[in-house]
């Protein structure tokens, strides 16, 4: 393991050649690190941390972003290999793996025994081995629940859109709507629709409505009305008036109607000599005089002339004008009756008089005109009033009802497409109702032949635990509507749940002789167990028995056992002998699990690895951690006379305290070795204090690399003085503390003299 | 004695199970072959689509 969970460098469990081990220590040692790695490297997951969402923490919390988090396994087979934080192996690298049954958990036990039925049926799944079938039932359940509650939300606004279109809240069928609609649309002259679908098409209505607009024409009396609004009160010219009336009484127009005669004498005097007589009546003359009188009489003739026939024609037109104004009139008059209209009589116009006066040049009676186009004007506000109180006000009633059918249209439409929601809502509920329903069943009675089949295996299990209880067989059986529930043959009696007549360490039992039944029953390629702190609600007479049917029964298999309690841990160590033993002694945040297992050699050969490798602060750590680990091992085998700590406290010793020991231990037994290397240990101890000791505590000092190679080389020359250069085993091989050898013989403690 | 996964499990009662929809039983094993997805929300999606045929 490197810097994985609670281990901040490099940490290797060696579990031999596929031998058991028993794995001792109190709680928060970190012995279950070893459940933890196995566990993501067979299964690419904690469960305790997935549940918790912090997959994360697989990391060590204290770890450099830039290390590498990672657990390799060592296997005679093809199931070792190396996993790597953040883990991208694909699920099936270690899907077969992770199927088979080989972690059972003390908390998993816990919640079999004392929580709720649903808990304790997770927990039941997951000591067979089934938790990634059960959580893709939880998956399915979870959708079957939300597809169940939005059909009936959607179904809910079915019957909302439904009520709201019908009349008074009343639900209305799609007949009697299709019908209220058809009606509808006869009376809108619309082409009604055939079906509801037609209408949930927004483009129906635009077709038929225009369509139908199109072809309708406006009634008559609509017509009629529309006629008064057209009408325009004549107005003649004042100007044009007094003009004529102006001309026509003036001396130039007095001539025009003798024109004629004026016209012949200028012919006459054109044509003869007048001798001073005038020709007409005899009287004498002046000729020259004469004709220019003829002559300017002419002329003032036609220039009146001119200007009367410059009023003339726009007198005319205006008379014309007031004969079709009265004439318009005079048909709406005669024509209102039929319409239910009443209207007053139309005011005459003064034609016959205009016309007389016009065609005589005589002046025309400017007042009477004035008065009868103000007579006709309140007769067009008249008739405007009635046509106005007889014309609808607003939008026509068609108007109206044609938007009444676009809203009932747009209602149809909401709960036409609420209910197609609502039907594919209906059908992939229904659907995951099956897939569920069907999902559950099978997994119900797979798990019932399961256990029927190590049903006598887990009898036989729980026997070796309680010998003297009768529990013939284990099953399980529906229970409720929905659910299952373990039972048990107890005492000749079936019993459900089991929980009703065993106590909690019957129940501990139970589960774990249906763990072990199932591994034994259905692995196929994971031959190891590891059991982590299973056995909290045992008494020592049941542990002795749990250890003995380990060892005894389970004897082909590689069993890792982790223990807080110490008896258990010593049962294991009679009852199986050749299991390997491990003891975490303490745990630090700096150092992480310690064993009783002195790892001297390989600590400073990480240390060396990191300074080499430029982590000058690393190697500076591990250097310091080498340093103790080798004192400590120093002292424990020399026995050297430390003062007494209670319980694991030996691993917190200061630095000081262990140089003191290895001093007095050297200078008993001896003397001369210590004196020796008296100057060694004064160096490091200076080492410790001014290289190794800043980086351990962040001080602001950063020791330089140089320093901390020569700290480095110091500690390697004091673990070389408690090492045979022939076999390279401790002094203390064999032996006694007082008298000891290492492996080969060639090295001793106390040092033997040289000549001897 | 051989033991079987959630994926085989499934694949067994979909082939058990009669009037699938065509192709559902196979979108469904896929679901399951995926990494990095959201399971609920694509078994969902799944009945949502086959639904709505």
């Amino acid at each position: 393991m490197r810097a994985f969970r609670g281990v901040p460098g490099e940490m290797t469990v060696d579990f031999g050649q596929g031998e058991s081990i028993a794995v001792y220590g109190d709680n928060g040692t970190g012995k279950s690190t070893i459940a933890d790695a196995l566990e993501w490297y067979f299964t690419g997951e904690i469960e305790l941390l997935n549940h918790e969402g912090r997959q994360h923490a697989v990391r060590y919390v204290g770890g450099d972003d830039g290390e590498v988090t990672s657990v390799e396994v060592f296997t005679n087979g093809s199931l070792g290999g190396k996993v790597v934080f953040p883990d991208e192996r694909s699920a099936e690298a270690y899907h077969a793996m992770g199927r088979e049954t080989f972690l059972l958990r003390g908390r998993t036990l816990a919640d079999f025994i004392n929580k709720t039925k649903t808990e304790k049926w997770k927990a039941l799944v997951e000591i067979l081995g089934l938790d990634a079938i059960e959580s893709l039932r939880e998956d399915l359940q979870r959708v079957r629940n939300e597809l169940r509650k939005e059909s009936k939300a959607a179904e809910e606004q079915v019957q909302s859109y439904r009520r709201a279109i019908g009349p008074a809240g009343e639900a209305v069928t799609h007949e009697t709507l299709l019908a209220n609609l058809q009606q509808i649309c006869g009376m809108l002259n619309v082409d009604p629709p055939q079906s509801l679908d037609q209408v949930v098409d927004p483009s129906w209505l635009t077709a038929a409505v225009g369509a139908s607009v199109a072809g309708s024409e406006p009634s008559e009396r609509e017509r009629f009305l529309t006629e008064f609004k057209t009408l325009n009160t004549p107005a003649l010219d004042a100007s044009t008036l007094e003009g004529w009336n102006a001309l026509v009484t003036s001396e130039r127009a007095q001539l025009l109607p003798r024109a004629s005669l004026v016209r012949e004498a200028k012919r006459l005097f054109e044509t003869r000599s007048i001798d001073g007589r005038c020709p007409l009546c005899g009287q004498s003359v002046d000729g020259r005089q004469l004709a220019r009188r003829i002559e300017s009489a002419l002329v003032d003739m036609m220039e009146a002339s001119r200007e009367l026939e410059r009023f003339r024609e726009p007198l005319a037109q205006g008379v014309e004008e007031l004969a079709a104004a009265y004439k318009k009139r005079e048909s709406l008059y005669t024509r209102a009756p039929a319409m239910g209209l009443e209207l007053p009589p139309v005011p005459s116009p003064p034609r016959s008089a205009l016309h007389a006066s016009i065609e005589a040049l005589a002046p025309l009676d400017i007042k009477a005109i004035a008065g009868y186009l103000s007579e006709l004007g309140k007769w067009d506000r008249a008739a405007s009033k009635v046509s106005r109180a007889a014309s609808p006000t607003g939008p026509s009633t068609r108007d109206t009802q044609l938007v009444m059918l676009a809203a009932i249209c747009q209602q149809v439409r909401n709960w036409r497409m609420a209910e197609q929601k609502a039907a594919r809502a209906l059908r992939a509920s229904t659907l995951a109702d099956r897939v569920f329903e069907r999902y559950q069943a099978k997994q119900k009675e797979d798990l019932a032949g399961l256990l029927k089949q190590i049903s006598g295996r887990v009898a036989h299990i729980y026997a070796r635990l309680h010998p003297d209880e009768d529990l013939a067989a284990v099953s399980i059986e529906p229970w409720t509507a929905k659910g299952v529930e373990l039972a048990i043959e107890f005492h000749g009696s079936r019993q459900r749940p089991p929980h009703g007549v065993l106590s909690e360490s019957h129940l501990n039992s139970l589960a774990i002789a249906l763990f072990l039944a199932m591994a034994e029953e259905f692995n196929e390629q994971l031959g190891f167990l590891l059991l982590d702190d299973v056995i909290n609600s045992f008494d020592v007479e049941h542990r002795g028995r749990l250890a003995e049917l380990l060892a005894d029964e389970f004897s082909d298999w590689q069993l890792i056992v982790l223990t807080h309690d110490q008896q258990f841990f010593e049962h294991l160590c009679r009852r199986a002998p050749s299991w390997r033993k491990l003891e975490f002694t303490s745990w630090s945040y700096l150092s992480g699990p310690r064993t009783a297992r002195y790892a001297t050699s390989g600590i400073l050969a990480a240390a060396r690895d990191r300074l080499e490798s430029g982590d000058v602060h690393g190697a500076a750590a591990k250097a310091r951690r080498g340093l103790e680990e080798l004192l400590q091992e120093v002292c424990e085998a020399l026995r050297a006379p430390l003062p007494f700590r209670r319980g694991q406290a030996n691993d917190k010793r200061e630095m000081a305290e262990l140089f003191k020991g290895v001093r007095r231990t050297l200078k008993e037994r001896a003397k001369g070795l210590l004196e020796s290397i008296e100057p060694l240990l004064k160096n490091l101890e200076a080492d410790v204090g001014a290289t190794l000791n800043v980086e351990i505590h962040g001080g602001g000092h950063r020791s330089a690399a140089s320093e901390v190679a020569v700290a480095l080389k110091r500690i390697e020359a004091l673990d070389g003085q408690w090492s045979c250069p022939q076999c390279r085993t401790r002094v203390w091989h064999r032996g006694t503390p007082e008298a000891a050898r290492c492996k080969c013989g060639q090295t001793a403690f106390p040092p033997i003299p040289v000549g001897q | 004695m051989h033991r079987p996964g959630a994926h085989e499990f499934l694949l067994a009662l979909l082939e058990a199970m009669e009037d699938l929809p065509p192709d559902f039983s196979r979108r469904f094993v896929e679901i399951l072959k995926k990494e990095d997805v959201d399971r609920p929300q694509a078994i969902r999606q799944l009945f949502e689509d086959f639904g709505g045929e």
